[in-house]
């Protein structure tokens, strides 16, 4: 059946089933492969993105649920890698792998839309997702400073 | 899908220019026959290029200096740090520095320059030379490296890519550096001694003219070196890049979903599988029933197939299973889990399941065992002591569970076989093609992409044989095998279960006369001999270590640290014992011990403990239910060869409820003669905090009827947030030896520290991880 999706701003109709989950619409029929699958059970986060906002693990969403709505991926957050929490990522040498930070900023972006000077026991609270090269140290660091740059009017 | 399908669309567009970014155009068999060249963008090698000066170093007329990586990136950062090696001895300009995985297809075919195979220098304790890397043992099949191939070791393991690698690649930077100031001498006309380059710029120092890697590059690359072999490298004196902190070359990719994985190759016409195999090992199908699925959307065909070759995956021995192709891998996935399918396991197999492998292990301990090293006489010290401490450890069985379950993506032809993945050992998968496909090796191409996740090599899973399999019976057809995160947990090897007995005689000061060590694991684990072999660390005048093993049908095989982590848990959580026993402070009585022994390295040993210990505010006082525990961490101590020494303290925090925090953690670190990329290094101490942290309190696998009963992380928990450390504090101090590597058994103190604090502040004493299966509640 045909599904009409806006996907980082740009709307889509595709063929496939509504049960489908939204990550594998994003991933192989958008072809936007910066959002991973890892666990398929909504435990990790490698496949966070946002709809209409809000972090959502989208291995576990069927498209249907994002009918109407707008889908944001990495690859939406900014066209070159500008983004403040990206920025900040850049800064303190983030990820190690890598597999699990397109899904870590998307939540750690979300988290800076709710709580814009989130404390650390916020940031544990807030960003639950998964690294398995526990990159948490930089992470936590990176998160301040990407406030910082928000508070110093960058844009989120 | 037919060839000719292929080729009309085998030209698409190709993606962003970044290195590493998508490419979603791939050359095809025909074009691939008359062009080996690979689309810009691509992360994996071009086979040969215009401007390679050689095999590792190709300058573009625009000054792009791309260096070719042997290793896989898994986050390591490895492909910073070789190419931090090679830029060092080449001085090129570092921003215009490009790395790109090199070809594994090219080092089938080529053999490595003859300067490259000689190490310069003294051995490990040599400042000036090459270290000591390990070649000698190594055999042609790629399990080990191959001593002789253009890029000799393209393995990604052992943390030793700086160890093994570092000497090599600078002789290759500096012979294309020495290329290059012949070029532009010979275009000058001017003696090569008038000519020297920084940042890309060659100068002739007499007339101060100027010229540019890139404006010589071509000339260079025809410009042989007339005698590469007097080529000298940089001691550490002279390095002005290595030894920098370095930003990471793959992160802009990484922070914006550009990196290329395994999972993401996309080729045209490509078909996808998901599997099914047998959750015992050493099990296959029995039966399967297609029709029910038949109908299913997408759903192209099931293919069963057999438990993959142990000859090409170093014995292990998997199960066997059905792949089931559709158009989208999610339409594959749904399909065969509707799918009946029956097993076929070994009834022996079938019944085993932890309680019993460990009651092997346990009493294996009881049998002599292999005696490694027999120091005095302990049976007599045991026999008239008048005080022996007695201690028994386990550690369960683990996966490695990186977060990109595994995959790979094959195209086999009538001629060729191509191969997209995150490899740490693509020279065996070049070998598994061929021997899977008939297809000889020098036809096989390895095009590696980023891996998510390795810790502790990748490359002894079958996801690779299994596509290689289904590819082969689809040629002409790309198939992107992708394992579930259920698959993943099954067809992985697993870091051997683990008991560990350690005995002391201790004298009338609370010193030990006499040590006895015997820990048990599956006979194949690799690392028995990790952290109690050739001498003891801690001295004890009468000292017997022994290694006792059982035979079980779960794989096993190297994770993060091999055989590091459980025995560094057995080994320091014991002094930490013994040190109760004798009244005696933990760090000054490893300390003492230490120092009684002979061992090479013991005075940095010391000086680890000490920096740590200071750091830490060692002996200051701390809130109720808060502890001080600290450990050594070694890596090759017990000989004067490569080695790795560091120290680690913690402050643990057990709160009534029995939740445990590290609230900080101070690390004393060895930088031997100097480190390569300090950050990278920085980066690996602080991950490997909390991944051991993981091992200590949350993670196990048990078997259950056969099978691995944790397969998921809802019941397989991951750290997150909240788990890692507040404080972490890295120094570094020298020492007089090249180091064996950091990225894989440091920090794996931390699980004898939190089981110390637990003692120290609720008074229990565990000795079985991980701890989430114990009371650590007080009041």
């Amino acid at each position: 059946m045909a599904v009409n999706l806006t996907v980082n701003g740009t709307r889509h109709s595709v063929d496939v089933a509504a049960d489908t989950p939204l990550l594998w619409v994003i991933r192989d029929t958008l072809g936007l492969t910066g959002t991973k699958f890892s666990c398929g059970i909504a435990q990790c986060g490698a496949c966070t993105v946002h709809i209409n906002g809000v972090p959502m693990r989208s291995c576990s969403v069927p498209v249907s649920a994002a009918v109407g709505k707008q889908v944001t991926t990495i690859e939406g957050l900014s066209p070159d890698g500008t983004h403040p929490v990206q920025q900040a990522w850049i800064e303190l040498d983030v990820p190690q792998c890598g597999y699990c930070q397109s899904g870590m900023i998307m939540s750690v972006v979300a988290l800076l839309k709710r709580t814009p000077n989130p404390t650390d026991a916020e940031i544990d609270a807030g960003v639950t997702n998964a690294c398995r090269c526990s990159t948490y140290h930089r992470i936590r660091q990176a998160i301040h400073v990407a406030a910082a740059k928000v508070r110093a009017g960058g844009r989120i | 899908m037919s060839n000719n399908e292929l080729s009309r669309r085998d030209v698409l567009a190709t993606g962003a220019a970044a290195t590493g970014a998508l490419v979603v155009g791939f050359w095809m068999p025909q074009r691939a026959n008359a062009q080996t060249n690979n689309p810009p963008g691509a992360a994996w090698s071009n086979e040969s290029a215009a401007g390679e000066v050689n095999a590792w170093v190709v300058v573009a007329p625009d000054e792009t200096v791309t260096v070719r990586i042997a290793q896989t990136e898994l986050g390591q950062g490895v492909w910073t740090s070789n190419a931090m090696i090679v830029a060092e001895e080449l001085q090129c300009d570092w921003s215009k520095v490009k790395p790109q995985y090199a070809s594994a297809n090219r080092d089938a075919k080529e053999m490595a320059p003859a300067w490259t195979l000689k190490v310069p220098g003294n051995g490990a304790q040599d400042p000036s030379g090459g270290g000591e890397p390990e070649f000698g043992a190594r055999d042609r099949t790629g399990v080990q490296g191959i001593p002789d191939s253009l890029y000799r070791r393209m393995r990604t393991n052992a943390a030793a890519s700086v160890k093994d690698g570092r000497y090599y690649l600078q002789l290759a930077g500096a012979e294309a550096r020495e290329r290059l100031l012949l070029a532009a001498a010979k275009t000058w006309g001017v003696p090569v001694a008038e000519v020297s380059s920084k940042n890309s710029v060659i100068t002739h120092r007499p007339t101060g003219r100027t010229t540019t890697y890139g404006k010589v590059a071509s000339l260079a690359a025809q410009t042989p070196h007339p005698n590469p072999e007097r080529i000298r490298i940089k001691p550490p004196s002279e390095w002005t890049l290595m030894g920098t902190e370095q930003k990471n070359l793959d992160v802009p990719l990484k922070v914006s979903g550009k990196a290329v994985y395994g999972i993401d190759v996309k080729l045209p016409g490509m078909k996808w599988a998901a599997i099914k195999s047998c959750p015992v090992y050493g099990g296959k199908v029995k039966s399967y029933d297609f029709e029910k699925i038949r109908r299913e959307p997408g759903v192209i065909k099931a293919i069963q197939f057999p438990i993959p070759d142990p000859k090409l995956i170093r014995g292990r021995i998997f199960g066997g299973g059905v792949a089931v192709l559709a158009d989208s891998w999610y339409q594959a996935k749904s399909a065969i889990e509707k799918m009946p399918i029956e097993w076929d396991a070994p009834p022996e197999n079938a019944a085993r399941n932890s309680a019993s492998i460990r009651a092997a292990l346990m009493a294996s301990l009881n049998e002599t065992g292999k005696v490694a090293v027999n120091v005095g006489d302990c049976d007599s010290a045991f026999r008239g002591a008048a005080k022996i401490v007695e201690a028994t450890y386990s550690v369960p069985y683990l996966p490695r569970a990186r977060m990109e379950p595994g995959n790979a993506t094959v195209l086999v032809t009538d001629n060729r076989v191509d191969i997209w993945l995150g490899d740490q050992s693509p020279q065996e998968t070049r070998r598994s093609c061929a021997e899977i496909t008939g297809i000889p090796e020098a036809n096989v191409y390895v095009h590696l992409c980023h891996l998510g996740g390795g810790y502790g090599r990748n490359g002894n899973g079958p996801q690779a044989e299994q596509a290689i399999y289904i590819a082969n019976l689809n040629r002409g057809t790309p198939i992107h095998l992708l394992w579930t995160r259920e698959d993943d947990f099954i067809n992985t090897t697993y870091r051997s279960m683990g008991v560990g007995r350690l005995r002391a005689v201790l004298d009338r000061d609370g010193w030990p006369i006499a040590m006895e060590v015997k820990t048990a694991t599956d006979v194949e684990a690799p690392g028995q001999n990790a952290a109690f072999d050739v001498a003891a660390r801690y001295f004890a005048p009468n000292y017997r270590f022994s290694m006792h093993t059982g035979r079980f049908h779960i794989p096993v095989g190297t994770r993060r640290g091999v055989g590091a982590p459980a025995q560094h848990f057995y080994r320091e959580s014991f002094m930490d014992e013994l040190a109760h026993a004798a009244g005696k402070d933990p760090y000054l009585y490893r300390r003492e011990l230490i120092s009684r022994t002979n061992l090479p390295y013991k005075a940095d040993m010391i000086k680890a403990l000490d920096m740590a210990a200071e750091m830490s505010g060692w002996g200051k006082p701390l809130p109720a239910g808060t502890a001080r525990a600290i450990a050594l961490e070694e890596r090759g101590a017990e000989e004067g060869h490569h080695a790795t020494v560091s120290a680690v303290a913690y402050t643990v925090s057990v709160a009534k409820s029995g939740n445990v925090r590290v609230e900080r953690v101070d690390i004393a670190h060895d930088e031997g003669f100097g480190l390569v990329n300090p950050l990278s290094v920085k980066k690996q101490l602080e991950g490997q905090v909390t991944w051991f942290f993981n091992d200590a309190i949350n993670q196990e696998v048990n078997v259950g009827n056969g099978r691995m009963v944790e397969n998921n992380f809802d019941t397989f928990p991951l750290s997150r947030m909240k788990d890692n450390p507040p404080e972490i504090n890295i120094r570094f101090f020298k020492s007089g030896h090249w180091l064996d590597g950091m990225g894989h058994d440091r920090a794996t103190s931390i699980q004898s520290a939190i089981c110390d604090a637990v003692f120290q502040i609720t008074k229990k004493r565990y000795r079985d991880l991980p701890l989430r299966n114990h009371d650590l509640t007080w009041s």
